[in-house]
């Protein structure tokens, strides 16, 4: 049994052997996607700084189930309603010691996009963003283009709604102009 | 949204635009207002020692905390040593503390029965920790994140709604008691001076 382990041991190593010149060609791994910590009032300038026409901001967290359980309808209604000037700012509230794993999250989503992490105090954060948000994750909220929240989500969402509150919110800021 | 409706209709009247909320379907009527009495009272829970009990059974002399937890979220864990020795140091001072988890072990498997034994075992909860086995305990608080607390005076009226304090991740940087200084001026007869807090946290995972 032990010799036939070390035989197949000994043609593995062989196979596992590199060959000067036949070496695979090397791709250069996908940068990892930027997390930026921020406090409440910088995702808070980000919102009014994001120059569309809506802005839905996303908080979500890696543990969080529905959070990732959505995270799929909110990028794509951010692809499909880019044209249109909607953006989308994704915040997560992971804790410092899950960073990587939000880091890595991003990654198999494709997102390649910066995004933020939240730092500081969980009041100043809800209060600075929407004062009658719960704090409940997830949670997603719907700014017109001026800045002025048109919409609270809690809760998993599904893409026809993340889809039809960011058209009002588009309309109502394109009205309100 | 008894609560959240008059402040609405103050709002609209004063000429302040309304963010309109929505909550997830499986949510709540809205969150029960201050000066409110507790509601489902007489509703019986299993408690982790076996036996059913309810927020009636353990209501104190000076006060009554129920307070929303269960064993997944990162909130709750975070903020659990401090909710145990909150209870179990107040429990001793008149008020009836009763923790609840409305979780559906479907939906978050550690929280199941067996899983919540262990870890009140292993925490040392000296206080209730029971299963609300349809939610509707929950709802009928309005209750929608982890931990979330709902602290009644002598008389029975809501007198604090919210969070722990202000700083889940470090426990060395808190500045703000929330709930222990709401339960010291209850325990004292004292009005308490911060009514409402927030925080994040989980979403309650309701039953169907």
């Amino acid at each position: 049994m032990s010799r036939n382990v070390s035989c197949i041991a000994f043609f593995a190593a062989l196979l596992c052997v590199a060959v000067p010149g036949r070496a695979a060609p090397v791709t250069p791994a996908p940068a990892a996607p930027r997390l930026i910590p921020a406090e409440a009032p910088a995702i808070r300038k980000a919102v009014e700084s994001a120059g569309g026409a809506a802005v839905l901001v996303n908080i979500w967290a890696t543990w969080c189930v529905p959070c990732r359980e959505e995270f799929g309808d909110v990028l794509k209604v951010r692809r499909d309603l880019a044209e249109r000037g909607l953006k989308v700012i994704l915040v997560s509230a992971d804790f410092d010691d899950a960073r990587d794993d939000a880091v890595r999250f991003l990654g198999e989503r494709g997102v390649d996009f910066p995004s933020y992490v939240k730092v500081g105090r969980d009041e100043d954060f809800i209060a600075a963003l929407a004062p009658e948000w719960s704090g409940v994750l997830p949670a997603t909220l719907i700014y017109d283009g001026h800045g002025r929240l048109v919409k609270i989500l809690e809760g998993q969402q599904t893409y026809e709604t993340f889809r039809d509150w960011s058209i009002q919110a588009i309309e109502k800021g394109r009205n309100a102009k | 949204m008894r609560q959240m409706s008059l402040v609405a209709v103050l709002l609209v009247l004063a000429g302040v635009a309304v963010v309109p909320v929505a909550r997830a379907d499986e949510a709540g009527p809205g969150v029960l207002a201050i000066g409110a009495a507790a509601p489902m009272a007489d509703q019986k829970m299993m408690n982790v020692d076996g036996k059913e009990i309810s927020v009636a059974d353990v209501r104190g002399t000076k006060g009554t905390l129920v307070i929303f937890t269960c064993n997944a979220c990162p909130w709750a864990k975070a903020w659990e040593d401090r909710i145990v020795a909150l209870g179990n140091e107040f429990q001793k001072k008149g008020i009836g503390v009763i923790a609840v988890n409305a979780n559906d072990p479907a939906k978050a498997a550690d929280d199941g029965y067996d899983q919540m034994k262990a870890r009140a075992k292993d925490k040392g909860f000296g206080f209730p920790y029971v299963v609300d086995s349809t939610s509707k305990v929950a709802r009928a608080y309005g209750a929608s994140r982890t931990p979330e607390a709902f602290l009644f005076d002598a008389s029975g009226k809501l007198v604090y709604h919210g969070t722990i304090d202000d700083n889940a991740q470090e426990p060395d940087k808190v500045q703000s008691r929330y709930l222990k200084d709401a339960l010291t001026a209850v325990s004292s007869g004292q009005d308490v001076a911060v009514k409402e807090t927030k925080a994040l946290g989980c979403g309650i995972k309701f039953r169907a």
